[in-house]
């Protein structure tokens, strides 16, 4: 297990903290408009370690948990096969928003459908990687590290943000919200994280800022193994604590996020909250880059017509507001939104109204810097493989890779470890 | 490295739901640790990489008390149980190691007092799920039994359901916690039947759901994976095979729940089924007429299957033994443990019939366990944390507190995130999981009428091996909250 201290001056990061935020003109590379972001932040953040680094751009990852079946998410409407493999689950066919004479998204992808006709949206099709793995864990870690050869333990996101900014002392620039662990995708343990499960409660209490500080002092050269990971959580606490005391103060949401739809059976959902504090990090200028948000209980082996609806409703309605929140305040062109899940399902319907693990799924890519359209091949439902399962088409790194590249404005070979042919939705800006 | 910035003044009095903390920081110095005879590693240990290069690597470790025996004795408490009163502790060094080991071993696991009415869960009367965690809390918190207790918590982990699929509205997962605790402590391959014939397992990996002519693969697949081999011992052939394989069961029904039903029906002016009638086991109920006909090849053998020859095939593949001893030295002992370490527990448990006793004893009695490697190897789980700090505290009026503390440091009890169990060690230290557990401290001493005194705390809980920092704090602190604070939130007391 590696370890470190963070090589940064926090003492003068947190008088600085403490003294409260004094507002600069804006760092290089950012253009006018974006929240007022304290010089100091956005020069650690935009420009360290690699040199040029000034895209202001954000990433937000949505993870699908459970495998997501890619067939009920955008339905080949106009293959009979579909509906011969999937007596229930084929008739969402006829209640699909067709986005051409072959395709349809899900009747409860109203709000996204309507993204995409704007141009908002890229789905890329039949998105995989060879000898797929059917297990929800191993197919995980595939995604997770961008490794199929099981080899790397860092996650490719908490990879990229210890290769390629400065994160000591800015615990925001790689952040999960509504959840209470450490994402599999985040993880890299040169990278400092926050994990906010819930804003409101996220706060010392009792006499809080005595409290705040002995955990400082308790917190600190911590022997043993996980000496260093209680070290650095605990100074990355104090430094989310200050952040979101004032970001609190600044953000008001321009949309309605609302946690309230149809409870989801089976899993604990709170994407739409998960979301809001995602858009009040990224438009108060925190210096957030990285962010991963999971909604669960996509593993439908049973009654799947009614659950997987249900969560297509809740990733449109949280998707939506999250758009609108973030284009009201003018920030959407950097937002790129991109899902992932560890598999798609079983093309043919099982005697439980549901699907067993299948394999290649759509990848959605949304939001403003999005060139939107179908990408990659659909399903070839004639030709499943020995195991009745899709072929993929698209390497999920080549999905990476544009991210990387086309969004970030990195490199990426050094968090993929070799250059993919990437898949061009993200559309080329004109400077 | 930043200088503690603590108040000079100390703290005077305690207001209920207010910890004032007055630390009198770093002043004093290494010469006031010797006040409360801490050990604090020494910097010998310390070891740096290339100076010019930033960050520092600090490669300082703790050091192992383990030669001690009060300390064995508190590691084997800290992990086989959770967590220790005084007098606990007390019985137990006087006792010795071995008998204690023997102790927790042999005394079979005390049955909790029924959850009121649990049993006649149904639509109209759902399990109250907060009552529910609070009821098994409360036997954590008490029992006669704690270690049994402990591999409860174990199997609740490995062989895992969450009330959110398995449903409030049947006494399902209330079983579920009282089977795995009737066979915590038995033998594995008689609690594999039990687990694959569990109602509350039955819907959450829909084995209940699946028949002959269309097989569901979720338990099949995680059958092998999860409880039994793990992954890659197996074949997509044979998840398919399994699946037909162990076609054919149903959930029982309760009086409560067909009575629930019937009542349904009749307000909305239905006719109720005519074979709605209730079972009267609690367990699967198996009907051959949906399970499936004929042979299939399953782990190399083609022939007819039930469940029984199902399990026996899986205990035959050599993988099992080492896959559940390495998970079970993954909880008890360290992180990773050496090939070799866990292929000699695992014959021994083999020989033994899958006996989980034998297994347990041989790993808490293996030279490794006491290893300065596996001292402080582990990080305890929220509610390893909480309960014992509720029994240093004295305090087991706090299981209704800890019940609803859970979910918010990453463990809510019958809610698992994923199939595969609950997150350990490093992946529990996260910024958010740091922060709740302090404010657990926090709130719990501010909540508190009477605490007991401070002592000898240090020692029965951390070894009195502490950090410079965590010596210098306790040393300073001029009152009893303020000690219990530091303790109970280092990161010390963290770690087991």
């Amino acid at each position: 297990m590696g370890m470190q201290n963070v090589g940064i001056d926090k003492i003068s990061r947190r008088d600085f903290l403490q003294k409260g935020l004094v507002f600069g003109a804006g760092a290089r590379g950012l253009a006018a408009g974006y929240a007022a972001v304290p010089d100091v932040f956005a020069k650690a953040v935009y420009s360290a370690k690699g040199a040029g680094v000034t895209n202001d751009k954000v990433l937000v990852m949505i993870q699908l948990g459970g495998g997501n079946d890619g067939l009920q998410t955008v339905i080949p409407i106009g293959d009979p096969k579909y509906r011969d493999l999937r007596p229930t689950l084929g008739k969402e066919a006829d209640a699909a928003l067709p986005i051409d004479k072959d395709h349809g998204l899900h009747q409860n992808l109203k709000g996204i459908k309507s993204l995409y006709d704007k141009g908002k949206v890229a789905i890329v099709q039949g998105v995989g990687y060879p000898t797929p793995s059917f297990s929800h864990f191993d197919s995980i870690r595939v995604w997770e590290t961008g490794d199929p050869t099981r080899r790397q333990q860092d996650g490719w996101l908490g990879k990229t943000i210890e290769k390629n900014y400065d994160s000591a002392g800015h615990p925001l620039v790689g952040c999960a919200t509504g959840t209470t662990s450490t994402p599999g995708m985040l993880r890299d343990l040169q990278a400092t994280l926050t994990v906010i499960n819930d804003q409101a409660s996220f706060k010392f209490q009792g006499n809080s800022d005595n409290v705040d500080k002995v955990m400082g002092t308790l917190y600190t050269g911590t022997p043993g193994i996980y000496g260093a990971l209680f070290d650095t959580a605990m100074s990355t606490v104090r430094d989310t604590v200050a952040q979101l005391k004032t970001s609190a103060a600044k953000y008001v949401p321009k949309a309605t996020y609302s946690d309230n739809q149809k409870l989801v059976f089976s899993s604990k959902n709170q994407l739409a909250a998960a979301l809001q504090l995602a858009a009040e990090l990224i438009v108060t200028g925190t210096g957030v880059k990285v962010l991963h948000v999971t909604l669960g209980g996509f593993d439908t082996h049973y009654t799947e017509q009614t659950r997987h609806g249900d969560l297509m409703a809740y990733l449109d309605a949280a998707v939506s507001a999250f758009h609108q929140d973030l284009t009201a305040y003018g920030m959407a062109d950097r937002v790129l939104i991109a899902t992932w899940s560890e598999f798609g399902r079983r093309p043919q319907e099982n005697a439980s109204g549901g699907t067993d693990h299948g394999t290649a799924a759509p990848v959605f890519l949304i939001g403003d810097p999005v060139k939107g359209g179908l990408y990659g091949q659909g399903p070839n439902l004639a030709k499943l493989d020995t195991q009745q399962n899709v072929s993929f088409n698209v390497d999920f790194r080549s999905v990476y890779q544009e991210i990387l590249t086309g969004h970030l404005g990195l490199d990426g070979r050094d968090v993929l470890g070799s250059s993919f042919d990437a898949i061009p939705f993200i559309r080329a800006v004109a400077s | 490295m930043q200088q503690p910035q603590a108040s000079s003044r100390p703290a005077r009095r305690f207001h209920r739901r207010t910890v004032v903390v007055g630390a009198g920081a770093a002043a004093g110095g290494l010469a006031l640790s010797r006040v409360l005879g801490l050990h604090v590693p020494g910097l010998d240990r310390l070891a740096f990489g290339d100076p010019t290069v930033a960050p520092v690597v600090n490669t300082k470790d703790w050091i192992s008390p383990l030669d001690r025996p009060e300390a064995q004795i508190a590691q084997l408490l800290r992990r086989a149980t959770f967590g220790m009163t005084n007098a606990q502790y007390d019985l137990a060094v006087s006792d010795g190691f071995k008998n204690t080991v023997d102790k927790l071993i042999e005394t079979p696991a005390a049955m909790p007092k029924d959850l009121a009415g649990a049993d006649a869960a149904s639509q109209d009367k759902p399990l109250n799920v907060v009552n529910l965690q609070s009821w098994w809390l409360d036997q954590m918190l008490s029992t006669p039994t704690p270690f049994a207790e402990r591999m409860t918590y174990f199997w609740h982990g490995h062989f895992t359901s969450d009330f959110r699929k398995v449903g409030a509205q049947t006494p399902y997962i209330y079983w579920q916690n009282l089977t795995w605790r009737k066979n915590a402590l038995g033998n594995f391959r008689t609690m594999l039947y039990q687990v694959t014939t569990d109602p509350g397992m039955l819907r959450y990996l829909d084995l209940g759901q699946s028949t002959g002519k269309a097989p569901n693969e979720n338990y099949s697949r995680e059958l092998m994976e999860l409880f039994t081999m793990g992954v890659g011992t197996f074949s997509e052939d044979d998840v398919r095979a399994g699946a037909k394989a162990l076609a054919g069961w149903r959930e029982p029904l309760t009086q409560a729940m067909v009575d629930a039903q019937i009542a349904r029906a009749q307000q909305q002016g239905r006719t109720p089924p005519k074979s709605l009638a209730a079972d009267p086991v609690k367990t699967g109920v198996f009907e051959a007429a949906r399970g499936y006909k004929g042979a299939v090849t399953f782990l190399g053998v083609t022939k007819p299957w039930d469940t029984n020859a199902v399990l026996d095939r899986i205990m035959q593949q050599d993988s099992v033994a080492p896959y559940i001893t390495r998970k079970v030295l993954r909880e008890f002992v360290m992180q990773d443990p050496p090939d070799a370490y866990v292929e000699r527990i695992a014959a021994g448990w083999k020989k033994s019939g899958y006996d989980l006793r034998s297994l347990m004893r041989d790993v808490f009695m293996s030279p490794e366990f006491l290893q300065p490697a596996a001292y402080r190897s582990l990080v305890k789980s929220p509610t390893e944390v909480m309960v014992h700090i509720a029994r240093a505290l004295e305090a087991p009026q706090l299981a209704r507190n800890i019940a609803q503390s859970g979910s918010g440091m990453g463990q809510a009890l019958f809610d698992p995130p994923e199939v595969g169990g609950w997150p350990s060690n490093a992946s529990l230290v996260s910024s958010n999981n740091v922060l709740t557990r302090v404010n657990f401290v926090v709130t719990t001493l501010g909540g508190m009428q009477k605490l007991p005194a401070f002592g000898n705390a240090h020692q029965t809980h951390t070894d009195g091996i502490v950090s410079e920092q965590t010596a210098q704090l306790l040393n300073a602190a001029t009152d009893d909250q303020t000690r219990w604070l530091i303790l109970l939130a280092s990161p010390e007391f963290q770690l087991k």
